[in-house]
């Protein structure tokens, strides 16, 4: 066993005698990450999107059956579930019972309407504890409508130009055209970037990361703690290399950071039924984001000068870092700054990391969030030795 | 600053503090760079990255070195892996018999009494049985038993054969440890030798002080004109005189100043010592 290895096991000795390394390691966090399912947990389901609805139609037109395949291939994206309905009444009887979000009520004589150049309707009933719901089914309806008008259009512009009136099957390729380029939605693949955690993963992954960052400071301020103690002049005097101290000191906070975090995941899948995603994955993630922890805090302990000023200057940059990094709440993913700025934190990194994990990724998923971590893993370890060989120097 | 220490040798560094002492063992320990010069303990040269050469060294330093949530045994235990002993649970046993706490040698060291965190800040230092033991001014805060008890256990290792290094700003560790001596002050050494050596330096005079009253001026005018008496001078009613084997001229420099009509309060003499080495050489007192 190296000089290294002897040090951090003598420094586990005495963490393990001191237990405020299990308390602030493991059970604050997995408190925290119960709780904030609990209360939170709920509020932060409810952000996903998930759209019941049905169609009734009582038209049975070429323009309804475009209507219906347009609701089929939104439905073919994995965004909503559509089902058919007989007659009105059925379809009523689904929306209040809640069981559907809303429906499309496409009535008779809508498709000779506008083959006539005239207007029709498609109404929307919505679940009245659904707004969003029926809103965004009201807004496919309308977007619809305007790609039937485009068509009537093209169709009016045709008869001028050909001086003929358009055949019936040209009139239903192009309303087909038209609403396939007015698509009302877009529901492209979710991206990895845009892919979020269920509650108790996402909450469980937070704290996660969040205290990650305060426990490897078990490990990297004990530099701090043996020269306030007097021992680290010993330990410079015995025969081993001048970094084995610190290599000692990482060797424990990466062990802690380990174990902790395994703990934790452990945990929170038996109690909350977080689900981390591919094993492998979660592996390289954790891994890279203790190696990551322990170079930004190793940075904070090399710049301060007592083991007290490094938990201090610690705590400040592990609150900002986490609240940037969207631990406690979801900062999102559109264009915004503070969408781009959560980044530049290791936090929304692992968190990423993990949602691309989610819904059954393979491991490789994690490799983006994994690389990132290690590159702020090697620049802050970098720095962080380069100033504790100017201050050990001699 | 350059010196040599022989096995078996006790070689003490006397300063006051901030003359340099903790400096110059620092980097004779390996802990700080020397801007210049070399160091070499037991055939190895010394530096920052040493690894064989540190071997050879065992440092106490000033400050208490000890884990105050490891046992007295774990302590002993950890820096003995550091060294790599083979033999570690026979050599702990063996230090903790030495220092006197084999009964205490599962106590947590933060239930030690100050003497015993010192003793055990020894042990660890004789623990890989190094051939330069530098104990950084060990007897600083403690109490009057175990400080004697840490100058007699010096007194042991030295005739063992051990080289030991010793830095105090007290004179008598000093006279009473050291069989040389170097007086540093502002990282110099000022002088060095054994403590006949040094004395001789100062003409090897006692001093006699005479506390009294009536014309003490007068008084060490007669004094000034006896053999052997190098110098007499008066100050506040005393008058200091230095001279040449003062117990046997005693008696007729009581008599000369009595007979001036001066009346004597109390008598002292001093032999010649480092404090009045270090006096002279620096101008200053040892606990300035």
């Amino acid at each position: 066993m190296g000089a290294a290895s002897k040090i951090a096991a003598k420094d586990l000795r005495l963490r393990i005698r001191d237990r405020s390394v299990f308390i602030l390691a493991v059970l604050v966090p997995l408190a925290l990450a119960l709780i904030f399912d609990a209360v939170f947990g709920s509020a932060l389901e409810q952000g996903e999107l998930s759209l019941e609805y049905g169609v009734v139609d009582e038209d049975h037109s070429d323009l309804s059956l475009i209507f219906l395949d347009t609701l089929r291939a939104i439905e073919g994206e994995g965004v909503l579930t559509l089902t058919v309905f007989d007659g009105r009444s059925e379809a009523d009887a689904a929306v209040e019972s809640g069981e559907m979000d809303a429906y499309f009520l496409v009535s008779e004589g809508l498709g000779a309407a506008v083959a006539q150049g005239g207007s029709g309707r498609i109404e929307v009933v919505g679940e009245v504890d659904a707004p969003t719901s029926t809103q965004i089914a009201t807004s496919i309806a309308e977007q619809f409508g305007a790609g039937v008008a485009t068509a009537q259009l093209s169709v009016s512009t045709s008869a001028a130009m050909l001086g003929a009136e358009p055949t019936e099957e040209q009139i239903a390729a192009w309303t087909e055209a038209a609403v396939a380029a007015e698509r009302p939605f877009m529901f492209s693949d979710v991206s990895a970037a845009t892919r979020q955690l269920d509650a108790p993963t996402y909450f469980a992954a937070g704290m996660a990361v969040f205290f990650l960052f305060f426990t490897v400071q078990f490990g990297v301020s004990g530099l701090l703690e043996e020269e306030r103690q007097g021992t680290l002049s010993r330990l410079m005097s015995a025969p081993i290399g001048r970094m084995s101290v610190v290599a000692g000191k990482a060797i424990l906070a990466f062990v802690i950071g380990i174990v902790a975090t395994t703990i934790l995941i452990v945990a929170t899948r038996l109690l909350i039924g977080a689900s981390w995603g591919a094993p492998w994955g979660v592996v390289m993630l954790v891994v890279a984001g203790v190696l990551c922890s322990i170079g930004i805090m190793g940075l904070v302990a090399s710049a301060a000068k007592t083991p007290e000023g490094a938990g201090n200057m610690g705590a400040i940059v592990a609150v900002i870092l986490g609240m940037l990094g969207g631990v406690f709440f979801p900062i999102g993913s559109g264009d915004d700054l503070l969408s781009k700025l959560q980044f530049i934190t290791p936090h929304a990194w692992f968190m990423r990391g993990l949602g691309d994990l989610a819904d059954g990724a393979e491991w490789t998923a994690a490799l983006p969030a994994t690389a990132a971590l290690l590159v702020f893993a090697a620049v802050s370890s970098v720095v962080a030795v380069g100033l504790l060989r100017r201050r050990y120097r001699g | 600053m350059s010196f040599s220490i022989d096995h078996g040798e006790t070689f003490g560094l006397l300063g006051p503090n901030g003359a340099g002492k903790t400096t110059s063992i620092s980097m004779i320990a390996g802990l700080l760079r020397a801007d210049a010069g070399e160091i070499v303990v037991a055939g190895k040269p010394i530096t920052t990255s040493s690894v064989r050469g540190k071997a050879a060294i065992g440092l106490v330093p000033q400050e208490l070195a000890i884990y105050p949530d490891l046992t007295a045994r774990e302590n002993l235990m950890f820096f003995g892996r550091l060294y790599g002993l083979s033999d570690l649970e026979d050599r702990v046993n063996e230090i903790l018999g030495v220092i006197g706490l084999t009964d205490r040698a599962r106590d947590l060291t933060k239930e030690f009494s100050g003497g015993m965190k010192r003793r055990l800040n020894i042990g660890i230092g004789l623990l890989h049985r190094p051939e330069l033991l530098i104990l950084d001014e060990p007897t600083v805060g403690v109490d009057p038993q175990s400080r004697n008890a840490i100058l007699e256990s010096v007194e042991a290792l030295s005739s063992e054969g051990m080289a030991v290094l010793y830095t105090t700003h007290y004179m008598e560790e000093a006279e009473r440890l050291c069989d040389r001596v170097a007086i540093i002050d502002e990282g110099e050494i000022r002088a060095e030798g054994t403590r006949r050596e040094l004395v001789s330096l100062v003409g090897g005079k006692d001093r006699v002080t005479i506390a009294g009253s009536g014309n003490l001026a007068a008084a060490a005018d007669v004094v000034r004109s006896m053999p052997d008496v190098a110098e007499a001078s008066v100050s506040d009613h005393t008058i200091q005189i230095l001279a040449a084997d003062a117990s046997r001229l005693l008696p007729d420099l009581l008599i000369g100043i009595t007979g001036t009509g001066a009346s004597i309060t109390s008598v002292d003499v001093e032999e010649p010592n480092l404090e009045a080495v270090f006096l002279h050489l620096t101008g200053k007192a040892l606990r300035d």
